[in-house]
């Protein structure tokens, strides 16, 4: 009986955290989205430098006093990006049963050359939120508090994806770490794609494909074998 | 290092002459299985690794042939693309995907390409059209290749006169590959010219749906060599192809003077109408006139009589450096006449030659291994002789039968003097 009741308000519980109910939730999400599309687009039109606040708060329809209680710096907005750029890569990942089938190194593939995707539009906010996020102060930064948990909602997805790799015997057993080993090579992906002038960005393209196939040569072996 | 070098050519050289039958007994011994191991390793990992695949299959006289056998797949193949990769290399290239530029596109690859992989896909227009696409970033890995290969130091000590030459005629062939623009090019050229021998079906191109990475081309009928064999086939129409194949070569050469110069059994589609499908225009060599002249007057044999004449030829061939009075060069010339003399023989123009004749083919490596041995090598006659032994290995393969004299003379110059341009 305890157990039913527990549940039953956890269910409760967690519909109102994972999908606003209130009207006011929903108003808020609304706005927040509305704020995202506005700077974005500016930033792509003017760059992040030539973008004010005041532009931003003026095309997405809202007061300028009112932006800064949804987000206190550009780099509030860049984390709300990336809360966004996860929550719609790990369901775009759910939806697509081929992709599922696939092998490791294309199935990780797909998942960065979707990210890499998604920033592209916005290449040069990318870059300058990129490089701010290497300062330790930043709240992007891998080791920041406030990117935790998103870092950590990301890590679990991925080693999700490792692990049905593990179960199918593609690759030995390589828990967290694995995880945390894809994670960093995606900084160094976007790194080489910010500084990657070739067609259609193809030598990134080219980059990922034989690290990813060569790392998971190098798993399968178990050993580095120069 | 020289030794590296110069093996090096040899094996472009020799590339042509590892025909099947010989590959397959190889293969059963030892050294073949092991070769096949490392090659299948290296493929799982291409890419860089190409590199390395490249270096090893150039020591052929440590490897021996079941390793050039094997590592000559790395040569010209990029690394297969999975689905993902072909999509945004495809996007990369096209600015769209797949489905938004075609009706329907089979996103499984259809085949292996120089470079890339073909895939199937029909037009908004409903015609059938076969897409090559490339593997990202491969000009960058192939001009790394050549830069490793020059700053390793293997052109320095060189006691040849022609080999640096030689390696920028490579470099600058397989450059061209990479760049489909300069394949439609080709594509177009060979269209208009070979437009009188209506033997040959040339792929039209798709230029809206191509670019530099991507070619777009109409489906060419017929079937590859060893499907072909499969519906057994009657001897009228395998000398039927072999004449027509015979035809396109000496066409090209005499009167088109350009070569589709990739012999790879692979892009010659057999139909059982005797007319033949010639795909995949990325290694195309235009040929200068001089050296056609050259090779007019190994079949006339007119120098064997003439000194002025022979002089006239290997300077033109291998410059002054080299010279008339190389003994090595004439071994070579002397082994190419004995050869022409016996299977191609002047005096009896109806004499049939039987490609399927083992003895034919171990005549041709054998002259192979000679010109190899004597240098006898410079970068258009590589060329030529690629493309020539390949159609003999493809002529040998199917059993045709041709009275080989007479099919040259429908197309050479005849008494062509010597420094004149034909």
């Amino acid at each position: 009986m305890v157990n039913t009741r527990k549940a039953t308000s956890n269910a409760g519980k967690g519909g109102r955290r994972t999908k606003p109910t209130g009207k006011r939730d929903a108003n808020k999400e609304k706005t927040k989205q509305d704020i995202l599309r506005a700077a974005l687009e500016l930033f792509r039109e003017k760059g992040l430098d030539g973008t004010t606040t005041k532009q931003i708060s003026r095309r997405a329809g809202i007061a300028e006093g009112t932006l800064f209680n949804y987000f206190k710096t550009k780099e509030d907005l860049a984390l709300y990006f990336f809360q966004k750029e996860t929550k719609d890569l790990i369901e775009w990942f759910q939806a697509d049963a081929k992709l599922k089938k696939a092998r490791l190194p294309e199935k990780l593939f797909a998942i960065i050359y979707k990210q890499l995707e998604y920033i592209e539009p916005y290449e040069d906010f990318i870059g300058a939120v990129f490089f701010r996020s290497l300062q330790p102060h930043s709240k992007l930064s891998p080791l920041s508090l406030e990117s935790q948990a998103l870092r950590v909602k990301y890590l679990q997805f991925i080693r999700q994806v490792l692990a049905q790799a593990e179960e199918s015997e593609e690759i030995p057993q390589v828990g967290d770490l694995g995880a945390y080993a894809v994670g960093l090579f995606y900084i160094g992906i976007v790194m080489h794609w910010l500084h990657d002038t070739s067609k259609g960005k193809q030598k990134t393209l080219a980059l990922v494909d034989r690290s990813l196939k060569a790392a998971t040569q190098v798993l399968k072996k178990g050993v580095w074998d120069w | 290092m020289n030794k590296t070098r110069k093996s090096y050519l040899a094996y472009q050289f020799q590339r042509p002459f590892l025909n099947d039958e010989g590959a397959e007994a190889r293969r059963k011994d030892f050294h073949g299985r092991n070769a096949k191991r490392v090659r299948k390793e290296l493929a799982s990992l291409r890419g860089p690794i190409m590199k390395l695949g490249q270096a090893l299959s150039m020591q052929s006289h440590v490897l021996g042939n079941e390793w050039i056998e094997e590592l000559s797949g790395l040569q010209m193949q990029a690394p297969p693309m999975h689905e993902a990769l072909m999509r945004a290399q495809f996007k990369g290239a096209l600015g769209k995907s797949p489905e938004e530029v075609f009706q329907s596109f089979d996103p499984a690859p259809f085949a292996a390409a120089s470079l890339g992989q073909v895939h199937w896909a029909t037009t908004h227009h409903g015609d059938e059209v076969a897409v090559k696409i490339q593997y990202p970033a491969i000009r960058d890995a192939i001009e790394n290749d050549f830069k490793i290969l020059r700053t390793a130091g293997l052109p320095i000590q060189l006691t040849g006169h022609l080999q640096s030459s030689v390696i920028r005629e490579v470099e600058r062939g397989i450059l061209e590959e990479t760049d489909y623009v300069h394949e439609a090019n080709n594509i177009d050229f060979f269209r208009k010219h070979l437009a009188d021998l209506k033997c040959i079906r040339v792929p039209s191109v798709y230029r809206e749906f191509s670019c530099d990475q991507v070619l777009t081309m109409s489906r060419v009928p017929g079937l590859r060599l060893n499907d072909f064999l499969k519906t057994h086939p009657s001897q009228e129409l395998r000398d039927q192809l072999g004449i027509a194949l015979m035809r396109l070569f000496f066409f090209q050469l005499f009167k088109v003077h350009a070569l589709h110069a990739d012999p790879h059994p692979g892009n010659y589609l057999l139909n059982d109408d005797g007319t033949i499908g010639l795909v995949d225009f990325g290694c195309v060599k235009y040929l200068k006139p001089e050296v056609i002249r050259c090779y007019a007057q190994f079949w006339s044999r007119e120098w064997v009589e003439d000194r002025e004449l022979y002089e006239d030829i290997v300077t033109t061939l291998f410059g002054d450096e080299r010279g008339a009075k190389d003994p090595k060069v004439r071994r070579g010339m002397d082994e190419i006449r004995r050869f022409y003399d016996k299977f191609h023989p002047l005096k009896q123009p109806d004499q049939i030659l039987d490609f399927a004749d083992r003895k034919f083919m171990d005549a041709l490596t054998q002259l192979a291994r000679t010109l190899v041995s004597n240098k006898f090598l410079s970068p258009d006659f590589l060329f030529l002789s690629r493309t020539e032994s390949g159609m003999c290995n493809l002529l040998h393969a199917i059993g045709s039968r041709a009275a080989t004299t007479r099919i040259v003379r429908e197309y050479a110059p005849r008494n062509t003097p010597r420094g004149r341009k034909i």
